[in-house]
Parts: structure tokens; sequence; C-alpha cells
């Protein structure tokens, strides 16, 4: 069976990726419009206060998904749930940096075994280094029962 | 009912249910603007019985969008601080849904209000949760 306790003594909290981004302004639009989102903050390019929605941060993807060295868990991965902190509007079209960590490591049990539960936190800067945004991304491992 | 101020918020109040469009013309645009299209299980329901699932999904993402849809029609002056889904089942395309939040918690001196998120299938299992803190304006 896993060791969490091991894996978050050794790996949580230390960048393991760096990925710059643009976000199209085109493309935010049309990812809120298709979430059904009216308001021209996030629908309409031409609206001075336009900016980035919460879904096209959710799906800024980092280079890795885990560090290089992360042990091979075995199982089933699904994607668990995504957070999103607004800290300043992100406005499409600047250079971001997103730099990438495994925020947590936890496990639950239940009556199909134990599931694994690993963090990984995007926080967003512009290149004032200014922290626009977080993002958590949770990915679910089905453990195996003989790991 | 929509909200303009953190006075206007009362403690227990169900945001009015919503339901958001999961067709297969929804879900395939916003998989092309998100990169998530070409395998076809976010655009095709035989393609994604193929890979084993039970018919084309509602990227999970997009259930975020639902969420903050929302939000933003219920608060037009709010803005979302922070919100958080936890995707728990899978959400079908074509099948209707509904996006339903409550109020949960109040804080007036910040101007923040936290809601408890769901969205649910026709049989009312819950398929996405999640929290939201939005901050509103104070009363003038």
């Amino acid at each position: 069976m896993t060791d969490i306790d091991d894996l978050r003594s050794k790996f949580l909290d230390l960048e393991f990726d760096r990925t710059g981004f643009v976000i199209d302004a085109e493309q935010s639009a049309k990812v809120a419009k298709a979430s059904g989102e009216t308001r021209a903050e996030f629908t309409d390019t031409t609206d001075p206060n336009f900016e980035a929605c919460a879904p096209i941060l959710a799906s800024l993807a980092s280079g890795r998904r885990l560090p290089i060295d992360f042990p091979t868990l075995g199982g089933i991965s699904m994607d668990g749930g995504k957070a999103v902190a607004c800290i300043k509007p992100v406005r499409p079209g600047i250079k971001l940096t997103g730099k990438t960590h495994l925020h947590d490591i936890y496990a639950k049990s239940g009556r199909s075994g134990r599931m694994i539960f690993l963090v990984s936190r995007m926080q967003l800067y512009d290149d004032c280094g200014e922290h626009l945004a977080t993002t958590d991304s949770r990915q679910v491992i089905r453990e195996r029962p003989d790991k | 009912m929509t909200v303009q101020t953190i006075a206007d918020v009362v403690f227990g109040d169900e945001i009015t249910p919503w339901q958001p469009d999961t067709s297969l013309q929804a879900t395939r645009s916003f998989a092309e603007a998100v990169g998530y299209s070409g395998s076809g299980r976010f655009e095709d329901h035989g393609k994604a019985r193929a890979q084993g699932l039970p018919g084309a999904l509602v990227p999970g993402i997009m259930g975020m969008g639902f969420l903050t849809s929302m939000i933003h029609r219920w608060a037009p002056q709010g803005k979302i601080k922070f919100i958080d889904t936890v995707f728990r089942a899978p959400v079908l395309a074509d099948h209707d849904h509904t996006v339903t939040a409550v109020v949960t918690d109040i804080d007036e001196e910040n101007g923040e209000v936290v809601l408890d998120l769901t969205i649910q299938n026709e049989q009312e299992e819950t398929r996405v949760f999640g929290t939201a803190t939005v901050h509103l304006p104070a009363a003038s």
C-alpha cells in the first residue's frame, strides 16, 4: 500500500513545472458563451473590462502532470475536480507564467478500496510577477488492491 | 431573483435553479475552445460509447462554467473570488441537468457570500458539487 506520509514529505510544495500561456480572447469568450455566461466582461471581447472566465483558467495545463520522479501508483486515474481562485482579472493576450506544485496528497477509503487524491496547484503570474489567479486540479487514483 | 448588494442576500436562500444547455452542439463548441476535442468523448455519443463511456460527456470544467454563469446572473455586480467543483460522476450530454446554489454563509464585514453548489441529473443524482465565495458591493 502506498505510504501517503512518505509521498507528502517528498513531494509537497516543490515546484515541478513552469509553463507559459497566452489566453486568446475569442477562445475565452467562446468558452463563456458555451457555458451560458451572459455578462459582457466575459463574453464581449470589445468590453473594456473583458477578462478570462474561470473555466478557461481551469483548462490551463502544466507541461507535466506530476513531478518527474513521482512513483507510479497504478490504478485508474480520474479527473476529480477543479478549483479557481481569482485574485486579479486575467486579461487575454498577456504573457502568463504558471508555476505548479503538488499542494496536497491524501487518501480516502471506502467499500471499493482506497482512493488517492493528488491536488496540483498552478499559480498564474503576469510578466511583472504579479499573482493573478490560482487553479487546483484534483486527480483521483483508485488504488489497486495489490498495491 | 437577483441581488445587487450584500444587504440583499438572505442566509439559506436558494438561487433560482437553472437548466443549462448540455446539447452536443454546446459540448462540442466548449471542447473545441478549450482544446479537448478530437477524441469524440465530448462530441459524439457513438465514439464515447466505444471508449466505454455511457455516452458523450459534458466536460467537467463546463460544469464549472454553468455554475459561474448562474452566479453571475444572480449577482450581476458580484465577483467570484473562489470556486471549487468536485466531479463526483459524469454529466451526460443531451440529458437535462439542474444547477442549484444555496447561500450558506454571509460575511457582511468583508462583503462575501459562500454558496453551496450542485449539478443534478434527471434522477436528482448529484453529479457535481462544490462551493463558491462571491464578493458583493456594500449597500450604499
